[in-house]
């Protein structure tokens, strides 16, 4: 018996893709629902959490949904990504430190914005071209994610938390986000 | 004879990049005015880490731009799956 498989395109494009508009930013993050889609790679749920942490002591986010892909090498599967897009306001993903995984992060914060979900995508500066080549790919070139200082996976939890420092300003910056609770 | 110093220069970041994951990156001339950049895995490398094929072409051909030389194609290491 013959079992077939699908292949996966690893720059998740299926084809007229082509929207370069980001969603509606949302001001404020009060009482918003953020889900955080890990990508398995070491210390992405460590990273993440010290960020919504930060996001809901000082800018009153709401509930806190947990996500975890099943490859970090390419992008989300459609049927997580439906359900994200169901249940949240906003979405941050971690963390692109390698090439693969960089590019899938990109490719999946492109996926959210496209269907109206305000996304941070997190990587590691070392990989910053891979992600910015994923987004030329996917025809959205100025989609803009957060860098962090490499490496990620191999920090203890200390330096995962100044890895947290560098990263909320700048997800604030992109959610566009000028309000403190 | 392509300019050996400005195809260096021009894929210096992406050589850095690969190294990351475990992977070295070479080049070799195609033809008077193109490249082919190969790209192999040393003991070290993250299998799953390598840069995705269409985006890596994408890195490349955009690195290239400044030079005189086209990017011709990549070469992955023997194995890879994307």
């Amino acid at each position: 018996m013959t079992i077939l498989e699908a292949l996966l395109d690893p720059t998740g494009a299926t084809g007229g893709e082509n929207d370069s508009t980001l969603s509606p930013r949302p001001v404020t993050l009060a009482g918003l629902t953020v889900g955080l889609l890990d990508n398995t790679k070491p210390n992405s749920t460590l990273l993440l959490d010290e960020i919504a942490a930060d996001l809901r002591r000082d800018y009153g986010i709401g509930e806190i949904k947990h996500y975890v892909k099943d490859y970090f090498g390419t992008p989300i599967k459609d049927e997580l990504f439906q359900q994200i897009v169901s249940e949240v306001d906003i979405v941050i993903t971690a963390v692109g430190d390698c090439g693969s995984c960089s590019a899938a992060t990109v490719a999946d914060g492109i996926l959210f914005e496209r269907a109206g979900i305000p996304t941070v995508s997190i990587t590691s500066d070392s990989f910053a071209m891979s992600g910015q080549a994923m987004a030329d790919v996917q025809g959205f070139p100025g989609f803009q994610f957060v860098m962090v200082e490499h490496p990620v996976a191999s920090l203890d939890a200390e330096h995962i938390r100044g890895r947290a420092d560098q990263a909320v300003p700048e997800a604030l910056r992109i959610l566009g986000v000028t309000e403190v609770a | 004879m392509a300019d050996v110093t400005s195809v260096d220069d021009a894929l210096a970041s992406f050589r850095e990049m690969m190294a990351t994951d475990g992977y070295l990156l070479t080049w070799a001339e195609a033809g008077s005015d193109k490249v082919v950049v190969k790209i192999a895995a040393t003991d070290g490398a993250c299998e799953d880490c390598l840069v995705p094929l269409p985006i890596m072409t994408n890195i490349m051909a955009k690195a290239l731009g400044p030079t005189a030389y086209e990017l011709d194609h990549v070469e992955l290491p023997p194995g890879a799956t994307h």
